[in-house]
């Protein structure tokens, strides 16, 4: 699971508020996969990343030259692009947890892939 | 049309002497004869998908279609040396090369005259440039050992994982020349299943592979073995498929003095009719194409030809995010990857089996990428999620593509199910997709509680167009929606809040 699909969860447990996003993640076993660098690609999904979330996620994953924000001209700041591209498409989480920060509700990683699902109870309206 | 068909009977009149030079224009000095070849080739694609096939042609091949009134085909002209091209494609199911057809074949009154007429056919017609193309073609495929061939049933079967594992040879072979189209290079798959190992040889310089390949490919045997395959659709025939196979293939092995096999053959000879249009081909794939992408797979997995269709039909643009939030085995989202690797793809089922199939067939994709690279571990934009369709892991208005294959309530789920299962999705699935922009494709053959289900839904789903498809022997539709531009509001108080985050 890449940091990117992260990025995008939101709390579906009911009976959550809106500070249930970002989920946290912990990562026991990451992959770093190479990844053919694509600058135009990158630069399209920069106004799609939500900031404070891959920043978490970043640190949790220990990773170092991760910027803080779009800088100015990212577009053709190739170092900026080259580093969310690697925060983006080479990280691959493999074990871990994703948590909701309110509930505490933990998510597996498993082999890569997050079980996203609730109980029963959660899911009562 | 009627120049490509202009062009095609001009061709097909081309007589049966091998020195064919004489009817081609060649700008420069001699080169192999067979390079300049203009041939006709036919595609078959799921039916209702003609034109998506006939726009992705254009695109790939430069070429204009003629679509077949004999659903689920279209026809079009390349040079030869664009024959590997042509198995790039990523929309038809079978490729064939036209060796004659008859817009508005005469039948005569009685089965003995329309058989014996057949029987004549088949000396009288333009072998000579088709069997080319198919020597040509022949020579990107390795010789294989001998295998049962896996059923060619579209759609949804139960197949363990050794027989669907042989059609990726092709896709190995289709993908590649994709990415390389310049150089020899070996490939090689092996099959952990059934403990073989497949091999496939593809040479773009095809004059010189030609040469090559002639000497050691068993396919130019001293006798080549041949099969007819007859296809008949008419009311008003007096003759049955079987009995037009059998004389017409009796005529043709006279003529070239082929052996007959059913089921080890090197030529597969079709004969279509379909009332009065008869289309003579040579098959140019023996497998079909459509289960390209999948080496794991599940009850009800689906062709990735359709797969690619149901994507092209929502138009993806780079960085779009698309989403398959019922994935299965994960055929659309694999298809998506492959073929737009600019986009996001996400794989979810809330089945535990399913998303392991998906991820599994997504490794196994990243293997053949490895191996065909050549050089480091490769990704790919695709990540599957176990998750529960009604309550999507997803910011709202996150998503631009929805594609997905909707249980249909019979070998899947049930009927009944559906009716709260369908309002469900519908509702979840506008809550994720952008308004606006995003659009969704979605398969189903429950259309009545499908429509019952979007009826209420107007003020977030518009639907654009319908694809009328069979699945199997099930008559589906492939339902194309857009997203209004009205924002998601959640029933319920709670939800009141999530609205403030919907970025725009």
């Amino acid at each position: 699971m890449k940091p990117l699909p992260h990025n995008l969860p939101s709390p579906h447990v009911r009976g959550v508020g809106p500070r249930g996003f970002p989920l946290r993640l912990q990562a026991t076993e990451v992959r770093i996969n190479p990844v053919e660098f694509n600058p135009d690609f990158v630069a399209r999904m920069i106004p799609k990343v939500e900031w404070a979330a891959l920043l978490e996620a970043a640190d949790t994953l220990h990773l170092v030259e991760v910027p803080k924000g779009p800088i100015e001209g990212y577009e053709h700041d190739e170092k900026f692009l080259r580093q969310m591209h690697h925060v983006l498409l080479e990280v691959d989480v493999l074990e871990g947890t994703l948590q909701c920060p309110e509930s505490g509700r933990l998510f597996p990683i498993s082999r890569g892939i997050p079980n996203m699902l609730l109980s029963d109870e959660e899911t009562e309206t | 049309m009627s120049d490509v068909q202009e062009a095609t009977k001009q061709l097909l009149d081309v007589n049966l002497h091998e020195n064919w030079r004489a009817n081609q224009v060649t700008e420069s000095g001699p080169r192999s004869e067979s390079e300049h070849l203009q041939v006709t080739i036919g595609a078959t694609v799921p039916t209702g998908f003609e034109q998506t096939a006939a726009d992705e042609v254009r695109e790939k091949l430069g070429s204009s279609c003629k679509i077949s009134k004999d659903r689920g085909k279209i026809y079009f002209d390349i040079s030869v040396e664009s024959l590997a091209q042509v198995h790039c494609l990523r929309s038809v199911d079978n490729l064939f090369v036209v060796v004659k057809e008859f817009k508005d074949y005469q039948f005569k009154e009685t089965k003995e005259e329309v058989l014996k007429d057949f029987e004549e056919l088949a000396g009288k017609l333009p072998w000579s440039d088709p069997l080319k193309v198919w020597k040509i073609n022949t020579s990107f495929k390795k010789k294989k050992t001998k295998r049962k061939k896996i059923n060619q049933n579209s759609g949804r079967e139960k197949i363990d994982n050794g027989q669907g594992d042989k059609t990726d040879e092709k896709e190995d072979k289709k993908g590649f020349t994709n990415n390389t189209l310049d150089s020899h290079i070996l490939d090689y798959y092996e099959n952990p299943a059934i403990k073989e190992e497949i091999s496939t040889l593809v040479g773009d310089d095809l004059a010189s592979s030609k040469d090559e390949k002639d000497e050691k490919e068993e396919t130019h045997p001293k006798v080549l073995k041949f099969r007819v395959t007859c296809n008949r659709a008419g009311e008003k025939h007096c003759f049955s498929s079987n009995e037009a196979a059998r004389d017409f293939g009796g005529a043709v092995q006279d003529y070239f003095k082929w052996k007959a096999d059913m089921t080890n053959f090197d030529v597969e000879v079709l004969l279509n009719i379909h009332d009065n249009e008869i289309v003579v081909g040579i098959a140019l794939t023996e497998e079909s194409l459509h289960r390209r992408n999948i080496t794991h797979f599940g009850p009800t997995t689906l062709r990735s030809t359709l797969a690619y269709g149901m994507l092209r039909l929502c138009a993806p643009q780079p960085t779009d995010i698309i989403v398959d939030p019922m994935c299965g085995t994960g055929a659309i989202p694999i298809e998506g990857a492959t073929e737009w690797s600019n986009c996001y793809h996400i794989a979810g089922d809330n089945n535990p089996l399913a998303v392991n199939r998906a991820a599994n067939n997504i490794s196994s994709l990243l293997t053949k990428s490895q191996i065909k690279e050549g050089k480091v571990s490769w990704s790919l934009p695709i990540d599957a999620v176990q998750w529960d369709i009604c309550n999507l892991p997803l910011r709202t208005g996150s998503v631009d593509i929805i594609v997905t294959d909707m249980p249909f309530g019979k070998r899947m789920g049930s009927k009944k199910r559906n009716w709260n299962l369908y309002p469900a999705c519908l509702r979840e699935m506008s809550r994720v997709c952008k308004p606006g922009t995003g659009r969704a494709a979605l398969l189903t053959q429950d259309k009545k509680c499908f429509t019952k289900a979007l009826s209420g839904m107007g003020h977030v789903w518009r639907k654009v167009h319908t694809v009328w498809v069979n699945i199997g022997g099930l008559h589906a539709a492939v339902y194309l929606l857009k997203r209004t531009p009205q924002a998601f509001v959640h029933p319920s108080e709670q939800d009141g809040e999530r609205t403030p985050w919907c970025k725009e």
